[in-house]
């Protein structure tokens, strides 16, 4: 197989196979956590709960008083990363394009240098998170196998496709196939790791602040 | 329509190429003096910005010198502002330049006639001394 | 003077358009200038070498591109000056005559010769498919090339398979080098390859008595060592996210990146964009197409010349079957789920302060 061949099995079979388990999964674990359920609360709620599932749902975005001090890589080093990866991820011309051809929606891209500086940092970011995590026994201690595989498959993408970008280490073609087939590693493993949190962050925390307010304690 | 209505943008100047040709002509001239022997610059396989081809211009400047060649297309030879460099551009039959080089040389070496030209010209000379007999 | 010069003289080629030729010749193989002397030097004394060139299942494009787009500049004359013994387009000779001057070409010159191959070899039925006097290529070229000093692979056909061996390849069509693995081989791309840079490869043979750098892929490193879109002059407007959308848009007009129309340039290793066409005219880019990667292996099945490199290749068949297995597992999973909790609903028993105290007491 030759690296456009390569090329070609990545943007087609492989990335129908990969979207078709992402969406497969996706659809597989809502369907399971929001059918789960809860007990009915007879009691009345203390305070207004959805209005606190949503404060709570925004709330968790800053760190808690104190906690800041205590940890400022992972607020610093995690609100760059996941704004980085955004970035990167929906702002580069090419991943619009193919947004467009699979959904049909289409936004304006940034610039190549912009793209080019982000992706930089967001890399500096994730290795600064991954090393912080190593050398805190705390955060060492918590973590599994699966928080570095996954840091793993979320730093291979952006790494192979600044490589492939600038043209570093392999010929352009086969830097670009190991890009997409990074990503579709990414995507097809995402609803069945802890990377599943982009789908469930925002339930679970709305349903947190929902529980909390019932209770009385709104936080 | 041709070509040139299609416009190309120009991205801001990149002169850090440019300076690197000015330093190694200045090495190339100085090998000059020192051994008579000078060199070239291929400025065909450099990526040269169009701004920063117009800064390497305005800093050589232009001499006193322009030899033009008709050998398969024409070729301009023009002396820089600074004696020893020459600006070389060969052009093809169409006009089209199809390499540019900047010289390091007393006189740029296509110039000279070699010694079996000269043979061949007295012969043609003398030839032509025998036509008038 | 020696035989080269005196029949470029003989054509009206002086020295100096020689000279000013090889330093172009040097220019486009990034060799330093001075190497342009030397070639001069070493071309004028090399002896003229027999070139042989066969046509295998091929169009004839490449020996159109090479012959035509040059004439008459003093790459057509380089190549006059070699001694192309054997083209069956070109040769006056037909027939039996024909094949007569290919078997005396490759016994007189056995291991001299360089030997330009066009076309992919057939190997489907033994190699009937292709035959040339009644013989199939594969036959031929099993004969011929051990006897050669070097192969050049002329065009993607025989470079790496080409449009023969495209899906579903009905004819079982490989490249040269699938079959020819002893020899020095150097591959030439493009449908059709640029004619200087076989021109370019012969004059580095003849100068220096071996092949120029060469790429993974066997690709003369000074030609194909860089993509189309590097080289590319619309290349600001890719890096600016400016993007042709249609072929007669306003973005068209104004020249802009054609990534978005399926410009394969990022992927294709190639000197168009700087050596360019039809006597350094312009190359498809700035006619405005975008460049479909002809110079790649297997760049017929790339998944769509007008297609985006960043959109999927093919139709995705699997995904909706994919949403409704997944809504069905999850249906599944969750009434696996409720039923799990029902039975453990009913399973439960309610303890009651009798049971504690009777417990408490049998431990008294």
């Amino acid at each position: 197989m030759n690296a456009l061949e390569f090329l070609a099995w990545v943007r087609g079979p492989g990335l129908d196979l990969a979207l078709a388990v992402f969406a497969l999964g996706v659809v597989w674990r809502l369907i399971e956590i929001y059918t789960l359920g809860r007990k009915p609360d007879l009691a009345p709620p203390r305070r207004v709960p959805a209005a606190s599932g949503w404060h709570t749902l925004w709330r968790r975005m800053l760190p808690p008083p104190g906690m800041f001090r205590r940890s400022p890589v992972s607020y610093v080093g995690g609100y760059v990363f996941h704004l980085g990866l955004a970035i990167v991820v929906f702002f580069f011309i090419p991943h619009i394009q193919l947004i467009k051809a699979l959904l049909g929606l289409s936004w304006p891209g940034l610039p190549s240098p912009v793209i080019d500086a982000v992706t930089v940092v967001t890399l500096a970011a994730m290795v600064v998170v991954l090393i912080d995590r190593v050398r805190r026994p705390v955060k060492r201690y918590l973590s599994t196998f699966e928080d570095y595989f996954v840091w793993v498959l979320t730093f291979l993408p952006v790494l192979t496709g600044y490589l492939a970008v600038k043209h570093l280490w392999l010929p352009y073609t086969t830097m670009l196939a190991l890009h997409i087939l990074s990503a579709e590693l990414l995507i097809a493993l995402l609803p069945f790791t802890k990377l599943f949190h982009a789908f469930t962050a925002w339930g679970s925390r709305w349903f947190n602040g929902e529980i909390n307010a019932r209770r009385g304690v709104p936080v | 329509m041709g070509l040139e209505a299609i416009p190309v943008v120009v991205e801001p100047a990149d002169l850090a190429a440019a300076r690197a040709v000015l330093r190694e002509l200045a090495v190339l001239v100085e090998r000059l003096l020192a051994t008579g022997e000078g060199g070239a610059i291929d400025l065909g396989v450099l990526p040269l910005t169009p701004a920063a081809r117009a800064w390497l211009i305005d800093r050589l400047g232009r001499g006193e010198v322009e030899i033009r060649l008709t050998a398969g297309g024409q070729s301009t030879i023009t002396e820089t502002g600074c004696a020893g460099v020459w600006w070389v551009r060969h052009g093809n039959e169409a006009g089209v330049v199809t390499s540019e080089l900047l010289e390091v040389a007393y006189v740029p070496g296509l110039v000279p006639v070699s010694r079996a030209e000269v043979e061949n010209g007295l012969q043609r000379l003398n030839s032509g001394l025998d036509g008038l007999n | 003077m020696n035989e080269l010069q005196e029949r470029l003289a003989w054509r009206g080629i002086s020295r100096r358009g020689f000279l000013k030729y090889c330093t172009m010749l040097a220019s486009l193989m990034a060799l330093p200038p001075a190497a342009g002397q030397a070639m001069a030097e070493a071309l004028a004394r090399a002896r003229r070498p027999a070139v042989i060139w066969l046509p295998f299942q091929e169009c004839t494009g490449c020996l159109e591109s090479i012959t035509r787009s040059h004439t008459p500049t003093i790459e057509g004359l380089i190549f006059d000056a070699l001694s192309l013994d054997y083209s069956e387009t070109l040769m006056a000779a037909a027939g039996h005559q024909a094949e007569q001057a290919l078997k005396r070409a490759v016994e007189d010159n056995a291991g001299r010769f360089i030997l330009v191959i066009d076309g992919s070899v057939p190997t489907g039925l033994n190699g009937a498919y292709s035959c040339i006097a009644g013989r199939s290529n594969l036959d031929l070229l099993r004969e011929v090339a051990p006897k050669a000093a070097v192969v050049i692979a002329m065009g993607s056909c025989a470079a790496f398979g080409g449009i023969p061996a495209a899906r579903p390849n009905p004819t079982g069509a490989v490249a040269i080098s699938e079959i020819v693995r002893d020899k020095p081989l150097v591959n030439i791309p493009g449908c059709p390859p640029i004619p200087v840079v076989m021109t370019g490869v012969i004059a580095h043979y003849l100068t220096f008595g071996s092949l120029p750098e060469l790429d993974r892929l066997r690709r003369p490193r000074a030609f194909y060592g860089e993509t189309i879109h590097d080289r590319c002059y619309r290349r600001p407007f890719y890096d600016r996210g400016l993007f042709a959308k249609s072929f007669d848009d306003e973005g068209a007009r104004q020249g802009w990146c054609l990534f978005e129309l399926g410009c394969k340039g990022p992927v294709t290793y190639n000197a168009c964009a700087h050596v360019k066409w039809n006597d350094h005219t312009s190359f498809p880019i700035e006619s405005g197409h975008g460049c479909i990667g002809c110079s790649e292996p297997g760049f017929w099945d790339a998944g769509g010349f007008y297609r985006p490199l960043s959109a999927p290749a093919g139709p995705l068949k699997l995904a909706a079957g994919a949403v409704a297995a997944g809504a069905a597992v999850g249906v599944a999973v969750a009434i696996a789920n409720r039923a799990r909790k029902g039975a453990a609903r009913a399973a439960h028993v309610t303890a009651t302060v009798a049971d504690l105290e009777k417990a408490d007491g049998g431990e008294r």
